[in-house]
């Protein structure tokens, strides 16, 4: 008995562990070392795109903060985003443009394409000071409402979401919208209706798509419970017809504990997507799923047949099981049969006893 | 006074004896094949699966090269990587086997074994892949690879205790087991 083998039943001292051994030749030392070396390779590429990929994105993003900022004159550039009301500029003596947000909610933005001669109020105050250019006239858009300045010093304001003040200290102004079309004095002030303000880009698609995605990484990491969640509030569109996050949606049902959701899609790899190599894994899972999880042994079988017909390497597992299911659905000249089949094509099967037990060959 | 004959002090083997730094080319010459021995044992698996734990662990030994001090200690951290990497494949083997409905064939590389020796590992495997992948890990180190406790323990990454309740566990199964047929 062997040092080792202090202890072990004695069936195991004859088991010869010291035999375990590959066989490790110059040649297959060679081939590994090729492959580690392959892969130092590799890693080296992948560094060297991340780092070339980087400097490229910090390049462009320096490039177009620079572009950005360069047309937009001082005022433009700190007023519309101060956090707090900045003092104005000395009215009408002003040669650049001033603004100056006149309560906390205000929502104002430049208009890029304007340089820095035109503005959108989206809520709360805001007072401008504009030397008159003719050939660029300063504007404000509010909802459907422009303002658009005549020399002036000015003060536009939402009194409600659909009411619009604009009070007019020096110059003059015209104010657009609807059926408005009126110049406003010094010391006149004019109250129109607005349209509801144009919110910002979609970002409710956007928050929408993440609700949809947001299952997949989950479902990825092994968080199932949480992945079948967010599946569920997302709505079935969520899963998108590809072999892959089919497979990883039954899982997420599944392995939560809810298999009788995997069934649709397994069942849409199974019919859709049959010519990719793992639609004979969807099967015979859709077969287990069925048999074991949900008693349909009849349609379990029906499943096993179908993984069968994939061949591969589960052919000879999926046939065992559907002899099972045959079996338990009743149907014991199915069973009998497809167990004879069994022995007739794995003759020393890993599942040979079981398939005769279940095919009444026993 | 003279020492006993049986505790006296002997010199390391040459290949433990602290050195420099230990070069990538050397260590691959010299535990290569240990690590694909250890490899194979642990994992129960054929020529494939054990040609990619040793590239993991070679992998990460030349990325590590600085953190091993010498060739003594260059044995000891290999077991460790190895255990880590082929727990890492075990727990990804039963992962997959979510998927199949029978236990896999072992192919397991033996090739001075008798057909008696070779029926009885499957065996062996296949009960090995019941057990929980730290206990399999313990067992196999102590028993398979013959690796004292000390040495299962610092492998599994965990303390004696641990290590010989892991073995101890996994030991009554296996004979419970074996102790049957």
């Amino acid at each position: 008995m062997s040092k080792r083998n202090v202890g072990m039943s004695h069936q195991l001292d004859e088991a010869g562990f010291d035999k375990i051994e590959p066989v490790w030749g110059p040649e297959r030392e060679r081939a590994v070392r090729a492959a580690i070396e392959q892969r130092a390779t590799r890693r080296q590429a992948t560094v060297r795109t991340a780092t070339a990929f980087t400097a490229t994105a910090m390049i462009v993003i320096g490039g177009f903060a620079l572009w950005n900022r360069r047309p937009l004159p001082p005022a433009a550039q700190s007023s519309p985003v101060a956090a707090n009301p900045a003092p104005a500029a000395p009215s009408g003596a002003s040669e650049t443009v001033s603004v100056t947000r006149l309560s906390p909610d205000t929502v104002l933005a430049a208009l890029p394409e304007r340089g820095g001669r035109g503005f959108v109020l989206r809520a709360g105050a805001a007072r401008f000071s504009v030397p008159h250019d003719a050939g660029r006239p300063f504007v404000v858009t509010a909802g459907d409402v422009t303002i658009e300045d005549l020399g002036t010093t000015f003060t536009v304001r939402f009194t409600a979401s659909d009411r619009l003040n604009v009070a007019v200290e020096e110059g003059r102004v015209r104010v657009r919208g609807g059926d408005t079309d009126t110049e406003v004095s010094a010391g006149a002030t004019l109250e129109v209706p607005v349209a509801p303000v144009a919110g910002p880009p979609p970002k409710p698609q956007r928050a929408a798509r993440a609700v949809a995605t947001a299952w997949r990484p989950l479902a990825e990491r092994g968080q199932y419970e949480e992945a079948r969640t967010a599946l569920r509030k997302a709505g079935p569109s969520a899963v998108r017809n590809d072999t892959a996050e089919l497979l990883l949606a039954a899982d997420a049902a599944r392995l939560s504990g809810h298999p009788a959701e995997a069934v649709p899609y397994l069942e849409r790899v199974v019919h859709g997507h049959a010519r990719d190599p793992r639609a004979g894994l969807a099967a015979f899972t859709l077969g287990r799923v069925l048999l074991d999880e949900l008693g349909r042994p009849n349609e379990a079988a029906d499943a096993f047949a179908r993984a069968r017909s994939f061949g591969g390497p589960l052919a000879e597992d999926a046939l065992a099981r559907e002899v099972e299911a045959a079996s338990r659905a009743g149907d014991v000249t199915r069973s009998r049969e497809l167990a004879l089949l069994y022995r007739r094509l794995y003759a020393n099967g890993r599942r040979a006893k079981a398939v005769s037990r279940f095919g009444g060959l026993d | 006074m003279s020492s006993k004959l049986y505790l006296r002090l002997t010199d390391p083997p040459p290949d433990l004896v602290p050195g420099g730094p230990v070069e990538f080319d050397e260590l691959f010459a010299r535990y290569g094949r240990y690590v694909a021995r250890l490899a194979a044992r642990l994992l129960g698996a054929g020529d494939r699966e054990v040609d990619d734990v040793v590239q993991d662990v070679f992998w990460l030994a030349s990325r590590r090269l600085s953190s091993i001090a010498d060739m003594a200690q260059a044995r000891g951290w290999l077991a460790t990587v190895t255990t880590r990497v082929v727990a890492r494949r075990l727990r990804g083997r039963r992962f997959r086997r979510l998927f199949h409905a029978g236990p896999l064939a072992h192919d397991v590389p033996a090739p001075g074994a008798t057909a008696e020796q070779r029926a009885l590992l499957a065996r062996l495997y296949e009960v090995l892949d019941t057990l929980p992948t730290q206990q399999r890990l313990a067992w196999s180190l102590r028993y398979i690879e013959g690796e004292p406790l000390d040495q299962v323990a610092a492998a599994c990454r965990c303390s004696l205790a641990t290590a010989k309740r892991r073995v101890s566990a996994a030991k009554n199964v296996i004979d419970e087991v074996f102790g049957d047929e």
